[in-house]
C-alpha cells in the first residue's frame, strides 16, 4: 500500500509540473504583455519598461518558470496578482471555501437525489417510477447549467422571493458591512446554486447508478444469493449495490475533484466568490500568477481526489490489492 | 419506438413549459409610477459593482468606478464642484484657498491650503499631506500606474521614479503653501490636481510602501474608506470631522461587488441595491426606460467624457498613409446611426469629432449636427464618399482589428459594410479586448488599417484627448496611445502650441479648431459616438447628481 502511494506521489509531481509548465508555455506563446495591462492605459515605454521590471517579465520565460517552482516549493508562495498585487495564496485562499462549499454541498444533494431514483429506477425498469426518472435524466442533461441557473435564480429569486437571488455569506467572520452571515444565511443563500449545480450530476448519476445495479442484478452471484435464500434486502446491500457503486464511488472522486478547480457557471451566475469566477477574471486580466495559482489547486485536488479513491477502493473491493 | 416517442414528447413539453414560463416573467411588468415617500437623513446607500475595483489606495487605483467612489471620500487642492454639467466640469479650488499663484514663466505654481479640514481619524489637514501624496505617487516601491500624470510634467519625478531620489524635488512646503514646480508650462495641472491621485494623504498612508496598497484609510472628504474585502465589499463612511461645503447626506455607503448584471438589476428593482454602480445588463435598459421613465426618477442618462472611434492607420505601408481622400470619404460612408444601435438603447450619440462634448472646446452635442461629416448614412453621403475615395484605395483591401466580446464583432461588420462601397475588402480580426488595445500600442505588431477603438478622459482637458492620442512625435515601438499612428508635422506643432495657452476660453477655442482642422484636412479617425451612461437606481434614492467627470455624486445622494 505505502509503496502504491509513494509512487502515485512521485507521478502527482511529474504531472503537476506538467500542468504549470504547459500553462506557462500557453500564456506566453499568446501576444499579450502583462506589464502594458498593469502600466495603465496612458503609461509611457518607460513606465511600461518600469512594470516589465517590477513584474519580473524581462526575464526569460524558463526563468520565469524556475522562480515560479522555487518560490512554490521553498517559499510556498504562488506569487502576487499582476491586476491588484494581492499575494494568490490569498486570493485562492479565499475563493476554496466559496468553492467548496459549493462543491461539497451540491455533492451531497445529487448522490441523495441519485441513489434512491437510480436504485428504484433499476428495481422496477419500465415502471412510472423508472419512465419518470428517465425523463429527469433527459431533461437533467439537456439543459444547460447555465440555462437552469438563470431560470431558477429569476423564478425563485426574484420573481417568487422565495431563496436569495444571488451573493455568499460565511458561515463565520463575515466581512464588515456584510449583509449576511451565519450558517442559517449561508445555507440558504446555498439553495438554488445547490440546486442549479447538482442537477446536471444528478441526472448523470441516476443513469449510471440504474445501469449499474441493472447489470449486477443479473451476474450470477446474485442469482445464487437469491437461491440460497437470502432476503431482498440483503441480496440488494450486500451483493448488488456493494459492486454496483464502485465505479460511482470512481466518478464522485474525480468530479469533486475537477470541480473544486471552480464551478464557473454556477459561480458566475450566483455571484460566488469562488475559484471558478477568480479564474475567469484573471484569464480576461491575462494575471498569469493568479491563473496559475488556480492551476496548482485545481491540479492538487484532482490527484488528491483521485488518489483518495484508489485507496478507498482497496477498502470497498476486497478484490482489489494495491500491492 | 411508441415507448421512446412518449418519453420525448413528455421531455418536449416539460422544456417548453419551462421556457413559456420563464419568458413570460421575464418580460418587464407594466410601469408603476415610483412610491413618492419623504427625504430622511442618514440611512446607508448600498451600490452594486459586478467587478471588483482594482484597488482602494488612493495612489494606485486607476479604474473609473473607484475614481467615482473617491469623490466622496477625496479632498483635494482642486476639484469639481458637486454640479452637473456645464459647472460639474469646471475644476476649482477646494482645500486650495484660491486658485494658485503662477509665476511669469507659466512654470512655478503656489497653492495656500486652507485651514479647518480634516482627516477621518480627526487630524488636520495640511500642506504637507498634499507633498505626501505626489512623494507616494512617484515612489518606485509602489510602481503606481498613474504616475505619469506627474512624471512629463512635475520636476524630480522622473528622478523619484528612477529611484534617484527620496522625494520630489519640484514639491516643496512652505508653511502653509505648496509649491509646484514644473518641466514646461503646463495648464492642464489644475485639472491633474483634481484627480484622486493627488487628494491628501495622512502621514501613516505616506509611510505605507506596500505595492498592494492599502484596503482602507483615513481621508479628509465627506466620507473615508472604511474597511474592504477584496472582491466582496467595500464600507464607506462618514468623516465626522468634515465640515467643508460638500454634501454628505447618507451615513454610509456600502459597495457590494461580484453579482451579474442582471442581479444587480433585480436587486435595484427590489431596492435592497440603491444603484447599479456597473450598470445593468444592456439590453435590459429599453425596459427600464419605459417602465420608469427618463430623466424622471429611477433611471437617468448623462454624457460621458468618451469616444468610440475607428482609428486610421496612418503608419507607412497602411492604407490610410498620406491618404487624407480616404479617410475623410470613411468619414462619410460609415453609418454611425447603425454603429452606435449595437450598444443598445440609448446607449450614446453620434459625433463627427474627437473631443467629446462637455470637453473643453465642444460646448453643446447638438454642434455635432451642424458642423463635418454627416452623421447619418443615406445615398448621397455615399455618393460623396465613393467620390473622395476613387482613385484613392490602394490595394483595395485593408484589415480592421474589434473586440470579440460586446457590440465589436456586429460593429465591425457595419464597416465592412461601409468601406465595401467604396471598393475596399474589409478583412476583420477578432481579438480579445485585452489582447487587442496591447497589440495595437506596439507598432511593429499593429498590422491593422483600421481599428476599433475607445478613449475615456482621465481629467477634463482636451490635451488628455487630442495630444495624448494625436501626437506624432510621441510614437515609439511600443506604448503607443496613437493607435491611427497619426504623425502630421503641422498638426503636432498647432497640438504643442495649443497645450501651452492656459486654461479657459482661449485654450478651449485652440483646441476646439485644432479638432476641426484635423478631421477637415486630413481625418486621423472615423469619430462615431460618445457614450452616454445610463443609470439606473432604486425607488429610494433622492438628491441625484451626476459630476460629468466623476459621474454619480455618492456623497450628494440621499435616501428618501
Amino acid at each position: 500500500m505505502y509503496r502504491y502511494i509513494v509512487r502515485r506521489l512521485l507521478w502527482a509531481i511529474v504531472l503537476f509540473i506538467a500542468v504549470t509548465m504547459v500553462t506557462y508555455l500557453i500564456f506566453f506563446v499568446i501576444p499579450s504583455d502583462p506589464a502594458v495591462l498593469a502600466a495603465g492605459r496612458s503609461a509611457r515605454p518607460e513606465d511600461v519598461a518600469r512594470a516589465r521590471h517590477y513584474l519580473g517579465l524581462d526575464h526569460s520565460v524558463p526563468y520565469q518558470y524556475g522562480l515560479f517552482l522555487k518560490r512554490l516549493v521553498i517559499d510556498h508562495s504562488l506569487g502576487r496578482s499582476f491586476v491588484n498585487r494581492r499575494t494568490v495564496n490569498s486570493m485562492v485562499g479565499e475563493g476554496a471555501p466559496v468553492t467548496a462549499s459549493l462543491v461539497f454541498g451540491g455533492a451531497i444533494l445529487w448522490m441523495l437525489l441519485a441513489l434512491p431514483i437510480g436504485i428504484l429506477s433499476a428495481m422496477k425498469p419500465r415502471s412510472l417510477t423508472d419512465r419518470s426518472a428517465m425523463v429527469f435524466v433527459l431533461i437533467g442533461i439537456s439543459m444547460p447549467v447555465v440555462w437552469i441557473g438563470l431560470v431558477l435564480q429569476y423564478l425563485f429569486g426574484f420573481k417568487w422571493n422565495l431563496f436569495p437571488n444571488a451573493g455568499y455569506c460565511d458561515v463565520i467572520h463575515p466581512p464588515s458591512g456584510a449583509t449576511c452571515g451565519g450558517p442559517l444565511d449561508w445555507f440558504t443563500h446555498m439553495i438554488l446554486p445547490w440546486v442549479t449545480f447538482a442537477i446536471l450530476f444528478t441526472a448523470i448519476y441516476v443513469r449510471m447508478i440504474r445501469a449499474n445495479v441493472m447489470d449486477t442484478m443479473g451476474e450470477d452471484y446474485v442469482r445464487t444469493a437469491r437461491a440460497k435464500g437470502a432476503p431482498a434486502s440483503r441480496v440488494m446491500t450486500r451483493h448488488v449495490l456493494r459492486n454496483a457503486l464502485l465505479p460511482v464511488v470512481t466518478m464522485l472522486g474525480m468530479d469533486i475533484g475537477i470541480a473544486l478547480g471552480g464551478a464557473i457557471f454556477t459561480e458566475y451566475i450566483f455571484g460566488l466568490p469562488g475559484l471558478g469566477r477568480l479564474a475567469v477574471t484573471s484569464l480576461q486580466n491575462f494575471d498569469l500568477p493568479t491563473i496559475e495559482g488556480v492551476v496548482v489547486f485545481a491540479t492538487l485536488c484532482i490527484i488528491i481526489f483521485n488518489l483518495l479513491v484508489d485507496v478507498l477502493y482497496a477498502f470497498i473491493d476486497p478484490r482489489i490489492r494495491l500491492e | 419506438m411508441e415507448k421512446r416517442l412518449w418519453l420525448s414528447i413528455v421531455a418536449a413539453t416539460i422544456g417548453v413549459g419551462l421556457i413559456i414560463a420563464a419568458s413570460a416573467t421575464a418580460a418587464p411588468s407594466a410601469g408603476h409610477p415610483a412610491k413618492v415617500v419623504k427625504a430622511a437623513a442618514g440611512g446607508t446607500i448600498v451600490t452594486e459593482l459586478e467587478s471588483d475595483v482594482d484597488y482602494t489606495d488612493p495612489q494606485l487605483t486607476y479604474y473609473s468606478p473607484m475614481w467615482e467612489l473617491m469623490y466622496a471620500t477625496a479632498c483635494k487642492l482642486m476639484n469639481y464642484p458637486d454640479k452637473e454639467a456645464p459647472a460639474g466640469g469646471q475644476v476649482q479650488p477646494e482645500v486650495a484657498a484660491g486658485l494658485p499663484v503662477v509665476s511669469k514663466d507659466g512654470k512655478t505654481y503656489t497653492f495656500t491650503v486652507k485651514s479647518g479640514y480634516k482627516f477621518s481619524n480627526g487630524q488636520p489637514v495640511t500642506a504637507a499631506n498634499f507633498k505626501m501624496a505626489i512623494d507616494r505617487l512617484t515612489d518606485p516601491k509602489i510602481a503606481s500606474s498613474t504616475a505619469f500624470l506627474t512624471s512629463d510634467l512635475i520636476v524630480g519625478a522622473q528622478d523619484r521614479l528612477d529611484g534617484k531620489s527620496d522625494s520630489v524635488s519640484g514639491v516643496s512646503v512652505k508653511g502653509n503653501k505648496v509649491i509646484i514646480r514644473l518641466i514646461h508650462p503646463g495648464p492642464d495641472l489644475l485639472a491633474r490636481l483634481a484627480t484622486p491621485p493627488f487628494q491628501a494623504i495622512p502621514a501613516t498612508l505616506a509611510a505605507n510602501h506596500d505595492p498592494a496598497g492599502v484596503n482602507a484609510s483615513p481621508s479628509c472628504g465627506p466620507y473615508y474608506i472604511a474597511a474592504r474585502t477584496p472582491g466582496r465589499s467595500i464600507t464607506i463612511k462618514k468623516n465626522t470631522f468634515y465640515k467643508g461645503p460638500r454634501p454628505h447626506n447618507a451615513n454610509a455607503i456600502q459597495v457590494n461587488v461580484g453579482n451579474s448584471t442582471d442581479v444587480i438589476y433585480q436587486n435595484v428593482v427590489k431596492g435592497t441595491t440603491d444603484y447599479a454602480e456597473d450598470g445593468v445588463t444592456p439590453t435590459l435598459y429599453a425596459g427600464i426606460a419605459q417602465k420608469y421613465g427618463i430623466n424622471k426618477k429611477q433611471f437617468f442618462t448623462r454624457p460621458e467624457l468618451e469616444v468610440d472611434y475607428l482609428a486610421l492607420n496612418h503608419d507607412p505601408g497602411r492604407l490610410f498613409h498620406d491618404n487624407p481622400q480616404l479617410a475623410k470619404a470613411v468619414n462619410y460612408a460609415v453609418d454611425r446611426h447603425a454603429y452606435l444601435a449595437q450598444r443598445g438603447f440609448l446607449a450614446g450619440a453620434r459625433t463627427n469629432r474627437i473631443l467629446p462634448p462637455g470637453m473643453a472646446g465642444v460646448t453643446k452635442a447638438t454642434e455635432v449636427l451642424t458642423n463635418g461629416y454627416p452623421i447619418t448614412a443615406s445615398g448621397a453621403t455615399v455618393k460623396k464618399a465613393k467620390s473622395l475615395a476613387a482613385g484613392h484605395t490602394g490595394s483595395g483591401k485593408a484589415v480592421m482589428w474589434a473586440p470579440n466580446s460586446g457590440p465589436g464583432p456586429l460593429q465591425a461588420q457595419i464597416v465592412q459594410f461601409g468601406l465595401k462601397q467604396l471598393g475596399v475588402d474589409v478583412s476583420i480580426k477578432l481579438l480579445p479586448r485585452a489582447q487587442q488595445f496591447v497589440t495595437a500600442r506596439n507598432r511593429n505588431e499593429a498590422t491593422y488599417d483600421i481599428n476599433w477603438s475607445a478613449w475615456g478622459a482621465d481629467y477634463n482637458d482636451p490635451f488628455d484627448f487630442i495630444n495624448i492620442l494625436l501626437d506624432g512625435t510621441t510614437i515609439g515601438p511600443t506604448a503607443n496611445n496613437n493607435d491611427a499612428y497619426y504623425n502630421s508635422a503641422k498638426f503636432n506643432a498647432q497640438m504643442h502650441k495649443a497645450s501651452l495657452v492656459a486654461a479657459g476660453p482661449g485654450r478651449n477655442a485652440a483646441f476646439d479648431a485644432l479638432d476641426k482642422a484635423m478631421m477637415a484636412e486630413d481625418p486621423p479617425w472615423g469619430p462615431m459616438f460618445n457614450r452616454t451612461n445610463r443609470l439606473f437606481v432604486s425607488s429610494h434614492i433622492g438628491c441625484f447628481v451626476y459630476n460629468p467627470v466623476f459621474e454619480v455624486d455618492l456623497a450628494a445622494l440621499c435616501k428618501t
